[in-house]
């Protein structure tokens, strides 16, 4: 057996994997909603949908690291419910991952089969076995020169990515997902992964391919279907679908009504509070460099896809990370931001994305955290005045409407959304002039959600320059004054108000990943 | 949708007293035990309870108690020392030193070799803290480096001798007693206040703990994550210099190769007295605790008549044991919320 993924073909009309009514609750949120599916046998499906769709969550019940609450799965006629990843490997759904999980320190032949390393009789590694399955499986995803011996760590991510993909098919895998993987993949090697990914349908393998690049979907899958909100909206033919199409079903021409907010003054007649001037990021691509100004008393939204660098410039801006190049403006006044200490001394403020690792200090009590970034106005000489930070941490609870039973409770057993609130409250504690948000309402219940997005509509009121990152791009809607699209690292467009048009934001937010390999080369170049 | 909902309110309280006090209780638990180790001791020997052998183990357990409050801070920012041994003998031998300089009265030479010695042992601390914060080295090894500098800087120092023949004002405070309790105990007790005081009370103690826990949020709050990791090692070595002179007060001697496995002991205290090993929990109350437990059970294994050799063994086991019960408390608590 050369090919090892060049199964028996069952039947040609007979279904690879089914689901029916699949669906999955986490609190507040329902992530899928009834979704049923059909994978053919050796075809490329495309799963497509915007941020929060329900791709992620149906791929990791796919993939056994989640279960479904309802609903049933198939796999060529049978049932099909794994309870851990290694079930579903078993069975032979494979997925490569976006973040590859390798071992460094290991060879490549030893990362390709570590989860079955071949056995001599003696029960130690058989080298020479191990080399030539590496060999096998390298020249699959068309690695023949890569010698199996050589170490992970020297490896590029397409190498990395490929070699992942390899491991896919050592297991006789039938059904194999791939989440973003061009995702880091210059335009040379997503060609030849695409062409891979031909050459495994030809062979019998199933394929669910995922990616922000649309092009791609056109350029590779059979059939797409497409998520909204958790539900499926399509499951139709690439052929004859257009990318116009394609982001309608995305986006659903049902636009939710939105509430009208305060008439903000025309942008013109306030100050700039904040202004980026050529900013470039660590990782950014190309020669790409960021400009925009951020006006006192408006809140704006920075929209885009997952990865098209959102975060970095926010982090940029507030100093969390190093920036390589660029100049930020402080009321028209340059200010050298070499770290959060610097950002917090000119009132700017970053909410960052992920309150767990970043923004809370989860054993610690609620009290603690709110005083975290203002501990010189709740002590003297150095010792900590008990009263003056109790009496801080109630008046924020009080402004923000945390529900908690006492500010001496660690806030690790809050809710999501006040969780939220208390990093909310910790930087509104040193009355900031800029507030940079990063997902703020990321796994907020609804009621929270809304508390959040009222505050900050005041707090703007107010006069705060407000930044607003957020992948619920009905969210931006709603909140924002106006809109800056990011694209790739680019900055793609900016939409004020009155012209807030879904499509037209989410064409910005893809215009940089629907050029096709050729013309990003180009560019590029 | 603005009013508060009662029900996660009144939902939150009980689980809120608990774990509010559960610092305490983990104290608590220790002094506890502390108390069943002594009713045992007190039950299977006649001399344990005497006034004599209580000074004895005060006066055993203060050198350690003075290191295992420097430990304390180490292993809070989720670091470890293990070159306070090796310290200790440099700063003990360089304030030796000091004392036998010619033509200096008594009172200013202890008062400078008192000085020498904080000054050897926050200067180790600090290259300690500077090489691990600034290189991201982790503490262990550049401490494990530390251990055979400073050994080997004594050893040099004194070309191997150890150094004795101090005034007698120096010698006498390591067996002077105040109200009936050893000096030295008393000097150890103060420091505990001391490193109490800035623990739960200072912005520098709030500091210590939240990046025990998370130095990322407290980087992004605007605070310097390294200066305070750099300052935890250099408090741990002006400690260890104070320790060096008390334990020269004791022994009346200064010798190079004194204080080796002492940082073992200040690590076992601050574990069995509950501190995490992974940093950002744990208490000097505790530490005072588990010192004193160690002190017990050494001093009562003695009298008892039990082997230096098992001696050592049931020491191993009870540090063992402290965690493993650290470890049942904590599952228990998060079972629980």
């Amino acid at each position: 057996m050369t090919a090892t993924f060049a199964m028996n073909s069952p039947d040609p009309g007979a279904a690879a994997l089914e689901l029916h009514g699949l669906t999955r609750r986490y609190p507040g949120v329902l992530a899928l909603d009834g979704v049923d599916l059909t994978l053919r046998p050796a075809e490329v499906h495309a799963l497509a949908g915007e941020n929060g769709a329900g791709k992620s969550s149906l791929i990791k019940i796919l993939c056994g690291a989640d279960r479904a609450d309802g609903g049933q799965m198939t796999l060529f006629g049978e049932a099909y419910a794994p309870g851990s990843p290694l079930d579903a490997i078993r069975a032979g759904i494979r997925v490569v991952h976006q973040e590859l999980h390798m071992l460094d320190g290991l060879s490549v032949a030893e990362n390709l089969q570590f989860e079955k390393l071949p056995r001599s009789r003696l029960g130690l590694l058989d080298r020479k076995a191990m080399d030539l399955r590496a060999r096998e499986l390298l020249a699959l995803v068309g690695l023949d020169d890569l010698a199996p011996s050589t170490r992970v760590a020297g490896l590029g991510m397409a190498q990395r990515q490929l070699i992942e993909i390899a491991k896919a098919l050592s297991s006789r895998s039938r059904i194999v997902i791939m989440d973003e993987p061009t995702a880091t993949l210059t335009p040379r090697e997503t060609d030849r992964l695409l062409q891979i990914i031909r050459r495994l349908r030809d062979g019998g393998v199933t394929v669910v391919f995922v990616s922000h690049h649309l092009q791609e979907l056109f350029d590779v899958c059979d059939r797409v279907t497409v998520l909204r909100n958790g539900r499926k909206v399509a499951t139709q033919p690439m052929a004859g679908t257009s990318t116009d199409d394609l982001v309608r079903l995305m986006v659903g021409r049902d636009l939710a009504e939105r509430a009208p907010r305060r008439s903000a003054a025309p942008t013109a007649q306030r100050a700039p509070a904040l202004r980026v001037q050529g900013l470039r990021y660590r990782g950014q691509r190309g020669h790409a460099a960021l400009d925009f100004s951020l006006h006192y008393g408006e809140i704006v939204g920075l929209a885009g896809l997952v990865g098209s660098g959102r975060t970095e410039t926010v982090r940029a801006i507030f100093g969390a990370d190093a920036v390589i190049a660029g100049q930020v403006f402080r009321d028209e006044r340059p200010v050298r931001i070499g770290g959060p200490k610097d950002a917090l001394a000119e009132g700017i403020c970053l909410v960052t994305e992920n309150r767990k690792d970043e923004g809370l200090i989860l054993d610690m009590p609620i009290r603690a955290n709110l005083s975290l970034a203002s501990l010189r106005a709740v002590s003297r000489s150095g010792v900590m005045q008990a009263d003056a930070e109790a009496d801080a941490a109630r008046r924020m609870v009080s402004k923000l409407q945390i529900r908690l039973a006492s500010i001496h409770q660690p806030v690790r057993e809050l809710s999501g959304g006040n969780q939220q609130k208390v990093v909310l409250g910790k930087w509104l504690l040193r009355a900031p002039k800029v507030l940079l948000l990063d997902e703020p309402t990321r796994g907020v219940d609804v009621g929270a959600k809304a508390e959040i997005h009222a505050l900050l509509e005041r707090m703007a009121a107010d006069g705060l320059a407000v930044l607003v990152v957020s992948s619920d791009l009905r969210e931006l809607m709603s909140l924002c004054d106006r809109m800056l699209v990011m694209s790739r690292g680019v900055l793609a467009g900016e939409i004020a108000r009155a012209q807030f048009d879904e499509e037209a934001i989410l064409a910005m937010a893809y215009q940089e990943y629907t050029r096709s390999a050729g013309a990003s080369c180009a560019r590029a170049a | 949708m603005l009013t508060p909902t009662p029900s996660a309110a009144t939902a939150a309280a009980p689980i809120s007293l608990r774990q509010k006090s559960s610092a305490a209780l983990r104290e608590a638990g220790i002094g506890v035990a502390l108390v069943c180790l002594t009713a045992v001791f007190a039950m299977l020997s006649p001399i344990f309870l005497t006034s004599s052998n209580l000074t004895n183990i005060f006066t055993q357990i203060s050198i350690n108690v003075i290191l295992a409050v420097g430990m304390t801070f180490v292993i809070l920012i989720g670091g470890i020392d293990l070159s306070v041994g090796s310290v200790m003998a440099f700063s003990a031998v360089v304030a030796g030193t000091v004392l036998k300089l010619d033509g200096l009265d008594t009172g200013p030479a202890i008062g400078l070799a008192l000085a020498a010695s904080i000054g050897i042992g926050a200067l180790c601390g600090l290259a300690n803290g500077a090489v691990s914060a600034y290189w991201g080295i982790p503490s262990f090894i550049v401490t494990l480096g530390m251990l055979n500098i400073a050994r080997g800087a004594a050893l040099q120092w004194t070309q191997a001798r150890s150094l004795y023949e101090f005034p007698d004002a120096f010698n006498d405070f390591g067996s002077a007693t105040l109200l009936g309790a050893p000096a030295i105990f008393l000097v150890a007790l103060a420091l505990v206040a001391l490193g109490w005081f800035v623990l739960n009370r200072t912005v520098f103690g709030r500091l210590i703990y939240a990046i025990g826990n998370n130095e990322e949020a407290v980087r992004l709050a605007g605070h310097s994550v390294r200066g305070h990791k750099i300052a935890a090692f250099v408090i741990c070595g002006a400690m260890v210099g104070v320790g060096a002179v008390i334990y020269m007060t004791r022994l009346t001697i200064a010798s190079p190769i004194s204080g080796i496995g002492f940082e073992l002991n200040a690590i076992a205290a601050v574990i069995i007295g509950g501190t995490s090993l992974s940093g950002g929990r744990g208490s000097i109350v505790g530490t005072l605790l588990g010192a004193c437990i160690i002190g017990v059970l050494a001093n009562g294994l003695i009298l008892i008549g039990m082997s230096d050799f098992l001696r050592q063994m049931v020491t191993g086991f009870v540090i063992i044991l402290a965690v493993v019960l650290d470890v049942y408390r904590a599952r228990l608590a998060r079972a629980v919320a």
